[in-house]
């Protein structure tokens, strides 16, 4: 059996990326698919670790952060869309109407 | 149970506060009437106080106490003592003064005026009765609030900045004194705030707890009595401050300051009394003589009565430093004698800036002529305030340095300085305001009204009848000051 | 493999159910109401709150578990749920008149308020850290939703969208932080963490340091501590005022809430190790709220930062832990619910249709515009800055006295010279309300204040005085709900 280590590595990266995602990029989708990016970290790291130590808690709740990653999608697209609607924008440097 | 009468004393005024809330706008008159009736009510009751206040004992009487939050381990605890009697007469009284005075004064938003000014009495009552720490510090508080209103909405000149100084100066000392509190409340076993308890256990405490808390209560007290580097708001808060307002502030709540240092300080710690009785001692010098230099320098009538507290609170500073008895009765005595006269001077101060509009001292000259009775008064009283013998203000100078004097033996000497100062500026006053050629600018001006007349007179009747007999006020002060003195050099 | 059938008490998740249901109720019967009755759904939503507030009085001094041990109803628990059903029911009085003035009556609006209510109750009750997890996220997207509820306004897409980014951040932290504790553990029961932490030396084990700390950061997003604060002016400037009022009491006291139970009582025995840090951030929180407030022209914002500076204060009853300090920082919870939803409720009073009039120099002169309004004003924002005889002074009293208590004095000390700091711009209103003259303005009416909002403000004022005066049934309230966790 291949040592859960390289996935939770894995996970890191990933979760890293996303937080440097969130950080860096200016348009709102992409950040916004950073913090989808964190929260598959995490997924990737809640099965490996379930593997490693043998209970399905860590497989279950990879079930909900998916649902509510999917709920946290609906909504956000939903704000993004309607704040699209009014500004034609999608840089949030744009978004300054009141102080950042 | 008996008679709970200075609940009542506290909470009359309250009561008036609510009452005159619910009057229609626009009915000045009884507003007035209902403000003078209910400062009148606790002016008798607090000679009901006087004449059932047993002089003989150190015992606190009139006591009320209740559990009020007892999972904190809190009571509403009230009670007098030699102490708090003399200084809750002056409140009553000079409430009620100020009340008649703020008649023909205050013209605009009476309702709210004088809603306010029975607020306030209400806080200095509490204050001045309060033996639990935290129904003490609520009081100390609550006075606060009106006094900000009362100087910001109805006072001259930069008055939002006065009222703002005033209040935040006061409430950073005050929120020292909270941090102080707390931390007896959870050094002594079993956790209490009942002063008198506290007053029991806390010379058990360590030494450094004592200094350290000792200094975070001295910070609150300095800023209201107010000792040197404390003292800016007060020049600015007096001098924007309406007249009545002015008079309670130097009347009464410079006195909170002197009282929590008797009340607290001294009989609780009194490792940091002895610590510290050097450098308070130097503080009050420095009031002493400094206020009074800076008396000189002033051309404005109301700045100068205003730092003249500033050195008058210096004495009483310097006797509570000595420790010993003759010094704090002179302290004592000063607080009352301050507070009479000092009130005075601002209420006559008030009456001549009413009809003058300028407190400048030089653009007067020769008001004898024009102003005889008005005249009269105002020089009588800067005699008292000068310490002129025969006047309260000379004994509680005289004891003052007579007390401390043993404990300070090159300060005393030089605030006599001091004396002389003082005596200095306010001749030079009077000189350049009565005396002299008449300017007869002021010709329209008109005579001291019996209204204002009636506001001073019992001041006047006071100053010289303590200063001629002043063994009832050292008979009723004795036990008490005496068993202050015994607990703080324990 | 056997396959248990979990025992599952539904009494003890009464409450809940009942606001789920009617929440769901709401939005289901909105559709078919006509545009002149959708105060229907206003009305069924607080009537849940008043159910599900009395079905929680029920459940006072119970102790139980259920749902495997994930859902434990305590008084702690069930105090929290107190401040959030309270908390909500008064939002939603404000809200009808606020909405019906903008013309944004939805019924989506209080089926959002109610499932945002539930997931705070989830948070108080969660007894794992995957329900505190749901709960958090129960509760933060409905609010995503509410504050971008005026789609038409800018502003509010603005608070919306700062909202969801920051918040969906902060998740992701609050999720890597559960992971780690979970590998670490075995298990994300807050009872097995304990038990783990307990017998093993968790002192030297780094992942639940890690674990913890992102918790940490996660859970600061939430209660809007420093340095997790910037997302907080945004929102509340932006977001319609109800909700703003709304998320600084609520979500604040329930992320408090799962703030406490895990740091306080999961991770208990490691306490002397992570309270520097909390030591640290309840400075930095209480300062840089004070005294960047002083610099506020608007009055929703300068809430905000006054809200982040008294998350500050909660933060010193939480350095200062034990049964004192917990109970001090419920009690400073429920104090500065309604001390706050009454200081927003005049905000609201003051707004007109498409103007909101925050700035502060629109509440000049208000003391002769109104006299009562500000006078009730002047009593909210008193408590606020803690003066006395209010709740806020009560509350403050006794957060700073569970930290001297516990020997905290240095932080005391911060504490309080920041009060002093907050009275200086909480004054600075009460000064343009009694002090100085109305602007001109082209609207001098009179200020006309709906039905549902005078019942609020009596509401707060009682509930302010009450707990300033007569602290006492409060009191033992909070302290009764901590005795039985401790």
């Amino acid at each position: 059996m291949i040592s859960s280590s390289p996935y939770l590595i894995l996970s890191a990266v990933i979760f890293i990326i996303g937080v440097l995602g969130v950080m860096v990029r200016r348009n709102i989708l992409v950040m916004f698919m950073s913090i989808e990016l964190m929260l598959n970290g995490v997924n990737l790291a809640f099965v490996a670790l379930s593997r490693q130590l043998g209970n399905l808690d860590g497989q279950v709740v990879v079930f909900l952060v998916m649902a509510v990653a999917a709920a946290e999608a609906a909504v956000g697209l939903a704000i993004i869309i309607c704040i699209y609607r009014n500004k034609k924008s999608m840089n949030v440097d744009d978004f300054n109407l009141m102080k950042w | 149970m008996n008679f709970p009468i200075l609940s009542l004393m506290t909470f009359i005024p309250l009561l008036g506060m609510v009452v005159i809330l619910f009057t229609k706008e626009g009915q000045d008159k009884l507003v007035r009437y209902l403000a003078a009736f209910f400062t009148f009510i606790p002016l008798v009751l607090s000679f009901i106080l006087l004449s059932r206040y047993q002089g003989s004992t150190s015992q606190i009487q009139f006591v009320e106490k209740f559990d009020w939050i007892p999972s904190l381990g809190i009571t509403y605890f009230m009670g007098a003592d030699g102490l708090s009697v003399p200084m809750l007469f002056l409140t009553a009284l000079l409430g009620f003064l100020s009340v008649i005075y703020s008649f023909g004064d205050i013209k605009e938003k009476v309702k709210q005026y004088f809603a306010f000014l029975l607020l306030l009495e209400v806080g200095m009552m509490g204050v001045f009765s309060a033996l639990d720490f935290f129904l003490f510090y609520i009081f100390w508080e609550i006075v606060l609030v009106p006094m900000y209103f009362l100087i910001g909405i109805w006072g001259h000149g930069r008055k939002e900045y006065s009222a703002i100084k005033f209040f935040l100066y006061t409430l950073f000392g005050s929120l020292f004194m909270l941090i102080g509190i707390l931390a007896l409340y959870f050094n002594v076993e079993p956790h209490t705030l009942n002063i008198m308890v506290l007053i029991e256990k806390t010379p058990l405490l360590t030494r450094s707890f004592q200094l350290l808390t000792f200094a975070a209560f001295f910070v609150a007290f300095a800023v209201k009595v107010p000792i040197f580097p404390f003292h800016t708001w007060l020049p600015d808060a007096h001098v924007d401050a309406p007249t009545a307002v002015s008079v309670i502030l130097a009347g009464i709540l410079l006195k909170m300051g002197t009282y929590g240092f008797l009340r607290i300080s001294y009989p609780m710690f009194p490792q940091g009394a002895m610590y510290f009785a050097i450098p308070i001692a130097i503080l009050a010098l420095i009031n002493i003589v400094y206020g009074a230099l800076v008396c000189m320098a002033q051309k404005d009538l109301k700045k100068m009565i205003a730092y003249s507290s500033v050195s008058h609170m210096g004495y009483c500073m310097l006797g509570i430093a000595a420790v010993t008895v003759t010094g704090i009765s002179g302290c004592v005595f000063q607080m009352v004698s301050h507070g009479l006269i000092t009130g005075a001077l601002f209420l006559l101060v008030g009456v001549l800036y009413e009809r003058a509009h300028t407190r400048e001292i030089g653009a007067f000259g020769g008001l004898w002529i024009k102003l005889p009775v008005y005249s009269g008064l105002m020089i009588l009283f800067c005699l008292g305030s000068l310490g002129l013998p025969g006047m309260s203000g000379f004994i509680s100078e005289f004891m003052v340095f007579i007390g401390s004097y043993p404990a300070f033996k090159v300060i005393v000497p030089l605030a006599v300085i001091g004396v002389v100062i003082t005596a200095a500026y306010f001749l030079r006053m009077i000189q350049a305001m009565f005396l002299g050629t008449f300017n007869t600018k002021w010709e329209g001006l008109s005579e001291i009204s019996a209204r204002e007349i009636f506001t001073v007179v019992p001041l006047a009747i006071l100053m010289i009848g303590i200063g001629v007999f002043p063994s009832p006020l050292a008979n009723m002060i004795k036990a008490t000051v005496e068993n202050i003195v015994h607990l703080a050099v324990r | 493999m056997d396959w248990i059938i979990p025992a599952v008490n539904l009494k003890l998740i009464l409450p809940e159910i009942v606001v789920c249901l009617f929440a769901i109720l709401i939005l289901v019967t909105d559709p078919f109401l006509s545009k002149e009755r959708k105060i229907w759904s206003a009305h069924l939503s607080w009537i849940a709150v008043v159910i599900a507030f009395i079905a929680n009085i029920r459940l006072w001094n119970l102790q139980e578990a259920t749902f495997t041990n994930m859902f434990l109803v305590d008084n702690y628990a069930t105090f929290f749920k107190f401040i959030f059903l309270a908390g909500s029911f008064l939002i939603i009085l404000i809200s009808m008149s606020y909405l019906k003035r903008e013309e944004i009556l939805h019924g989506e609006y209080f089926s959002l308020i109610l499932f945002s209510t539930l997931g705070m109750m989830l948070l108080a009750s969660g007894f794992d850290l995957v329900v505190i997890f749901l709960g958090l996220e129960i509760m933060s997207v409905s609010l995503y939703v509410l504050a971008g509820f005026k789609r038409s306004d800018l502003a509010s897409n603005e608070a919306s969208l700062k909202y969801f980014l920051m918040g969906a951040f902060a998740t992701g932290f609050l999720l890597y932080g559960i992971v780690m504790i979970y590998g670490s553990v075995g298990s994300t029961n807050l009872g097995q963490i304990i038990n783990h932490i307990t017998s093993n030396d968790a002192g030297s084990n780094l992942l639940i340091w890690a674990g913890a700390g992102l918790l940490l950061v996660g859970f600061g997003f939430k209660i809007a501590s420093v340095p997790f604060h910037m997302w907080v002016p945004d929102v509340y400037q932006g977001a319609p005022t109800p909700i703003t009022a709304f998320i600084s009491a609520g979500p604040k006291a329930a992320g408090f809430a799962a703030l406490l139970r895990v740091f306080l009582f999961s991770f208990t025995t490691i306490k002397m190790d992570w309270t520097m840090i909390v030591w640290i951030m309840a400075a930095l929180t209480m300062s840089v709220g004070n005294i960047v407030a002083l610099a506020q022209s608007d009055i929703k914002r300068m809430l905000a930062y006054s809200s982040i500076a008294h998350a500050g204060y909660v933060l010193v009853a939480l350095v200062a832990g034990g049964e004192t300090g917990v109970s001090s920082a419920l009690f400073y919870l429920l104090a500065y619910t309604f001390m706050n939803i009454g200081a927003f409720t005049v905000v609201i009073a003051l707004g007109r249709k498409g103007q909101d009039n925050t700035k502060l120099e629109d509440y000049s002169g208000l003391g002769s515009r109104s006299p009562i309004l500000a006078i009730l004003m002047t009593i909210f924002l008193f408590s606020l800055a803690g003066f006395p005889p209010t709740a806020g002074f009560m509350a403050k009293f006794y957060v700073f006295g569970s930290a001297v208590k516990s020997g905290f004095t240095g932080l005391v000390i911060i504490g309080v010279l920041n009060s002093l700091i907050s009275v200086y711009y909480y004054l600075r209103i009460v000064v343009l309300m009694f002090m100085q003259a109305p602007v001109t303005r082209t609207d001098n009416e009179r200020i006309k204040v709906a039905f549902c909002a005078i019942l609020v403000l009596i509401i707060s004022t009682w509930a302010v005085l009450q707990m300033g005066i007569f602290p006492q049934s409060l009191l033992s309230l909070a302290q009764a709900s901590v005795s039985s966790i401790f």
